[in-house]
């Protein structure tokens, strides 16, 4: 129970996943305000040309570029996006590592990606929905359905046991709950879920914003759950101090637009009773692309959940480039 | 209903209903977004005894944005500014979770009376005063929560807004031979007050303040 290691590289420290992936600021994303203020100042951005290596880069150079381009990019970008080909971000690197790890994706199947936008929530927002679409590909979607909707009726209690008010999370908990239903059912007599209907679900703010927010609750109550597991691993993201497991749930699960690291990775992961598969795309090793596993499942009903990191960053992975079929 | 609406409404009644936290919140006209939350001041601070209103602004987005928090009555504390009531604490900020509540965020507002955090200030002067004397700090803030939210009289014991006669020099946290020394050059109080409260003049910065520096303040 108390291990958290990532299954597929068991000699490696669990939260230095490989390869160890810089963090964006904390602060930045949210606020667009605060990250234009940041950029004017000092840069080490200006020596940095479309010809230059990223692997020759420091962390924090890396960390700028990614924030760069996701401030370029947010205002405009959906919270999620339709299914697109991986081959698309090729545009967007110039860099030949990062050039052969998109092909080294592509070469394996990995051909789709599903982007979000970039304001701290991705990762939630990513696993969310990739959650719900793997349920509506179940071979049996009606089973399938009523364990999720039976896992989450029980995540309440995780919720109630961590102190928080039915009164403040009932109405996301209804949300994800009504979205789940409709892959069977429709809702009120309409069609059921299809791919389509589920985007546009996850483009409506108010409906996406309370999945993301049930989602955030559900990991820091199960790190509050079994704080033994999680103790040593709660640092601060930038300052690299250890935090109280509430100051690291309050801080940085529980706020909105918090990035989500490793930790709170194996905790939903584990909370949701789901298989999720992290790639991480960021030009360190061109020839190939790691795999971080985060093994909870045992009967695979279910594929595993794919996500792209690139640093700072979560997208949906996809084995397929249309969204059109199941 | 719309979901803004149905949780405020809820969380309206759950404070009601609530009669142990001491936090009340009301409708200041018909809008349900605009409201006038309510608490007694910590006990064991400068501000007990004290009823303090915050003006509760709900934004269109609410509970994923951060709720907007202001006192309305007028606070002496590090983390208040002394003229808008503005409130510097980072849940109504970036740390801002949907799972806080206008009641939460209202007890966290009572903490922050207990806990000033100086080196975060949302009103420097008022925060410089509370690192370079701590009891007269104490003794500025206790004359405010007497003045403006209705403590009872540090001195005399007596309680009530009405009978308290406001002295600008204990509102600024100096003291009145200080203020007279300079007045009886011939400058007037206002600016007096204005000028000592700016350069800090208590505890041991008196000391370290030179007459000469004071006196060319005031001429400028």
């Amino acid at each position: 129970m108390s291990d958290i290691r990532p299954s597929s590289n068991p000699q490696e420290d669990p939260l230095e996943p490989p390869p160890t992936a810089p963090r964006l600021s904390s602060l930045a994303l949210p606020s667009n305000e605060a990250a234009t203020m940041e950029q004017s100042g000092a840069s080490s951005l200006q020596d940095i040309t479309p010809e230059t290596e990223l692997s020759t880069l420091t962390t924090q150079q890396l960390q700028e570029l990614t924030q760069k381009f996701f401030d370029d990019t947010l205002s405009s970008r959906p919270l999620i996006s339709a299914l697109g080909s991986i081959g698309s971000l090729r545009t967007e690197y110039t860099s030949p590592s990062f050039i052969s790890q998109l092909q080294y994706l592509e070469s394996n199947g990995y051909v789709g990606i599903r982007r979000t936008r970039g304001d701290g929530d991705c990762f939630y927002r990513s696993l969310a929905f990739a959650y719900i679409e793997r349920i509506m590909q179940a071979p049996d979607k009606e089973l399938a359905v009523a364990k999720a909707t039976s896992q989450l009726y029980e995540t309440q209690k995780l919720l109630d046991a961590a102190g928080f008010q039915k009164m403040a999370y009932e109405d996301f908990y209804d949300v994800i709950v009504s979205l789940l239903e409709t892959v069977v059912n429709g809702s009120n007599g309409s069609q059921p879920l299809t791919p389509a209907l589920l985007l546009q679900a996850f483009q409506d703010p108010e409906v996406s914003n309370s999945v993301v927010v049930y989602l955030r609750l559900l990991t820091s109550a199960q790190i509050r759950a079994d704080p033994d597991s999680y103790a040593p691993f709660l640092v601060h993201p930038e300052a690299d101090i250890p935090l109280e497991v509430r100051e690291f749930c309050e801080g940085f699960v529980e706020a909105i637009g918090r990035e989500a690291d490793h930790v709170q990775v194996t905790a939903l992961s584990r909370a949701l009773h789901v298989n999720v598969e992290v790639a991480y795309l960021d030009g360190r090793n061109p020839d190939h692309v790691d795999f971080v596993k985060f093994d909870n499942e045992t009967e695979h009903d279910t594929k595993p959940i794919l996500l792209l990191y690139r640093p700072g960053h979560y997208d949906i992975l996809e084995r397929e480039k249309s969204g059109a079929s199941a | 209903m719309d979901a803004r609406l149905r949780r405020v409404n809820k969380e309206i009644a759950d404070c009601k209903n609530d009669k142990t936290s001491n936090i009340a919140i009301d409708l200041i006209d018909d809008n349900p977004f605009h409201l006038r939350g309510s608490f007694p001041g910590p006990e064991d601070t400068p501000y007990q005894g004290g009823h303090f209103e915050v003006d509760i602004v709900i934004p269109d987005s609410y509970p994923f944005q951060p709720v907007k928090m202001k006192f309305i009555t007028k606070v002496y504390h590090p983390n208040v500014s002394s003229a808008s009531g503005a409130i510097c604490l980072d849940i109504l900020k970036d740390a801002w979770s949907p799972v806080l509540t206008l009641k939460s965020t209202l007890i966290s507002l009572q903490s922050l009376l207990c806990s000033p955090e100086p080196n975060d200030p949302q009103d420097a002067e008022v925060a410089k005063h509370f690192m370079m004397s701590r009891s007269s700090f104490d003794d500025t803030a206790r004359y405010w929560a007497h003045i403006y939210a209705g403590a009872p009289s540090p001195k005399e014991g007596d309680s009530g807004k009405g009978k308290a006669v406001r002295d600008e020099i204990a509102i600024a946290g100096l003291q009145h031979a200080h203020v007279e020394q300079f007045e009886s050059l011939g400058f007037d109080r206002t600016q007096v007050i204005d000028v000592l409260r700016r350069l800090n003049y208590r505890g041991a910065n008196i000391a370290k303040i030179p007459d000469d520096r004071i006196v060319e303040e005031l001429l400028k």
